[in-house]
């Protein structure tokens, strides 16, 4: 009994390392390991398409070239920024709208949410489909009513023209996402005390002023971070766009992601397509540590 | 409120729900629709629905095995991914230890890590160990984002386990591990549940690292869509009976974890 009870006191000390081990192991070999590889790869001029290019060290060129010689990947950075930008602002107000409008609807709150989930559950790709179908040049559902609404001629096809797809594009993904951040939102409003906005009101404040003075700075943690993790997950935007446009046409709507798909998996040319990789990688790693400040600072500095 | 008021929110609500869900109701009309209707000039919303396309995409184009590849991905994925994780929230949860923030945030990065960018020397290093075109690849890319996701998601709800229970299951003898399996799992069980789901929609809908690592015979359902769409005539009757299959058991689902939702995406950081 008593070697028992030694043996039992041993492994609850070992609990807390062994829970752990696993999946910090598992992170380390599949993450940390393709990190430091491409890091490496980053380095060197390997490419699976050119002749000679078997992975030979090359120093900072190809970083030199990314930041001096490459207008495109440059582009595709302006492309990006926009994208994430118009996304984010527009699901934003149209989140809070939305929201609002769903706090004050108390009878059919549960099953309107419900049916609004649909569209950021479904697989991206299916999104993507779905949108390529109806803005489809020829037959396309949406295409026609837009013609016969006098709103888009008939020679242009929204996917299919340089200056409007890439704002098309990102109404697909205000369609998908605007109810992510309602969803958050409203979340946030419902917990929000009650009392402070009774007061304010007896005290005759107008629903604007409750609005600015109150509602947004009570909310302001949760609106950082609704806008931190559409943030990230609009910069690595990559399913929807890539079945709409697959970039193009040219590179209207090449977004970095997609762009470093091409340098690798098309053009082949991995060292440089790493060093790429490597870009992206580091933004969502800045914006990353923001979110978990940011989380930090909603909890008032305490447990995350 | 006054009543105009509760009128016009109302309508607005319809018309915002008129927006969500009419291309998915599209869609599904698209694949019951015959080959003339689907491409007809002016929309066509009655029709003689016929259902040819999907035994003729499922059966005879062999989309059926991919269904299959999904289901084992996204199973496997699920139930690898909590046997690692759970107990290691467990541990973020009630043990203290240097480092562990940071190890936290080590997590974090790893839910967040753009696919793009960890697909291109994951996609080299698994053709070196000859694991490119297996399912077992995206099984391992995929249980990356979802064993944090459980990590983050678990601790939150092992946290909400008050700690009086840990001390009564100790004072009944119980050892941490004993304790860990008998006590605290059942307790948590419904988080368990809507994890696993989670965890199972984000692997199934998953498609970027699917798309680079497998080819030909471990293709799932999402990398096998997009084959359907050729610059020469897509057959989007079939396109659409596909599309459909792969989200009917999602939208399932989300109706199980509404509850859990907020949660799940905003790594607990906001509890719905």
């Amino acid at each position: 009994m008593s070697v028992r009870k030694r043996v039992d006191r041993l492994l609850d000390k070992g609990v807390g390392p062994l829970f752990l081990a696993p999946s910090v192991l598992l992170l380390v070999v599949l993450l940390l390991g393709p990190f430091i590889y491409m890091v490496v790869l980053s380095f060197t001029d390997l490419s699976y398409a050119l002749p000679g290019r078997d992975g030979n060290f090359l120093g900072f060129d190809n970083y030199r070239r990314l930041m001096r010689d490459d207008p495109v990947f440059w582009e595709s950075f302006r492309t990006t920024l926009t994208f994430v930008f118009g996304v984010v602002s527009t699901e934003f107000v149209l989140g809070f709208a939305l929201a609002s409008l769903l706090f004050h609807q108390i009878q059919r709150r549960r099953f309107v949410l419900t049916l609004l989930l649909i569209p950021m559950m479904l697989a991206p790709v299916t999104v993507g489909l779905m949108w390529k179908l109806m803005l489809q040049g020829e037959f396309g559902m949406l295409t026609h009513y837009l013609r016969a609404a006098g709103l888009l001629d008939p020679q242009t096809a929204l996917l299919g023209d340089h200056r409007l797809v890439l704002w098309i594009v990102m109404l697909v993904d205000v369609w998908e996402w605007t109810p992510f951040v309602t969803l958050v939102i409203l979340a946030g409003l419902l917990s929000l005390p009650r009392e402070p906005f009774e007061a304010a009101i007896m005290d005759g404040a107008r629903p604007w002023q409750v609005f600015r003075d109150m509602t947004v700075p009570l909310l302001r943690p949760i609106l950082a971070l609704v806008a931190l993790l559409r943030g990230i997950d609009a910069f690595k935007e990559f399913d929807k766009v890539f079945i709409l446009t697959g970039g193009g046409p040219g590179n209207a709507t090449e977004l970095l992601s997609i762009y470093t798909w091409r340098i690798n998996f098309r053009n082949w040319d991995l060292g440089y397509g790493a060093t790429s990789a490597f870009m992206v990688y580091l933004v969502v790693l800045i914006l990353c540590a923001v979110f978990y400040k940011a989380i930090y600072w909603r909890a008032g500095g305490g447990q995350g | 409120m006054t009543r105009a008021w509760r009128m016009a929110a109302l309508a607005a609500l319809i018309v915002v729900l008129v927006i969500a869900l009419t291309p998915y109701v599209w869609l599904f009309m698209t694949s019951i629709k015959s080959r003339l209707d689907a491409l007809a000039d002016t929309p066509v919303w009655l029709f003689t629905p016929t259902f040819e396309h999907y035994p003729k995409v499922f059966l005879d184009k062999g989309y059926l095995p991919m269904v299959f590849n999904s289901l084992v991905v996204a199973g496997t994925v699920t139930v690898l991914s909590l046997a690692v994780g759970v107990p290691g929230a467990y541990v973020f949860a009630r043990h203290r230890f240097p480092g562990k923030e940071d190890l936290f945030f080590f997590f974090l990065t790893t839910r967040m890590a753009p696919p793009i960018s960890v697909v291109v020397p994951m996609f080299l290093l698994f053709s070196y160990v000859g694991l490119v075109d297996t399912r077992t690849s995206v099984i391992l890319a995929h249980s990356t984002f979802n064993l944090s996701l459980v990590v983050w998601m678990m601790r939150g709800f092992f946290e909400d386990i008050p700690r009086e229970i840990d001390e009564a299951a100790q004072m009944d003898g119980h050892t941490k591990a004993g304790m860990f399996f008998r006590v605290l799992l059942p307790i948590a069980a419904p988080g368990i549940a809507a994890t696993a789901v989670l965890c199972f929609i984000l692997s199934w809908n998953e498609f970027l690292y699917a798309l680079i690592l497998v080819a030909f015979e471990s293709r799932t359902l999402t990398v096998g869509i997009p084959g359907l769409v050729t610059p020469h005539g897509t057959l989007w009757g079939q396109v659409a009976a596909v599309a459909i299959v792969a989200t009917l058991p999602i939208i399932v689902f989300t109706f199980l974890v509404q509850k859990h939702l907020v949660r799940g995406l905003t790594f607990g950081a906001v509890k719905g």
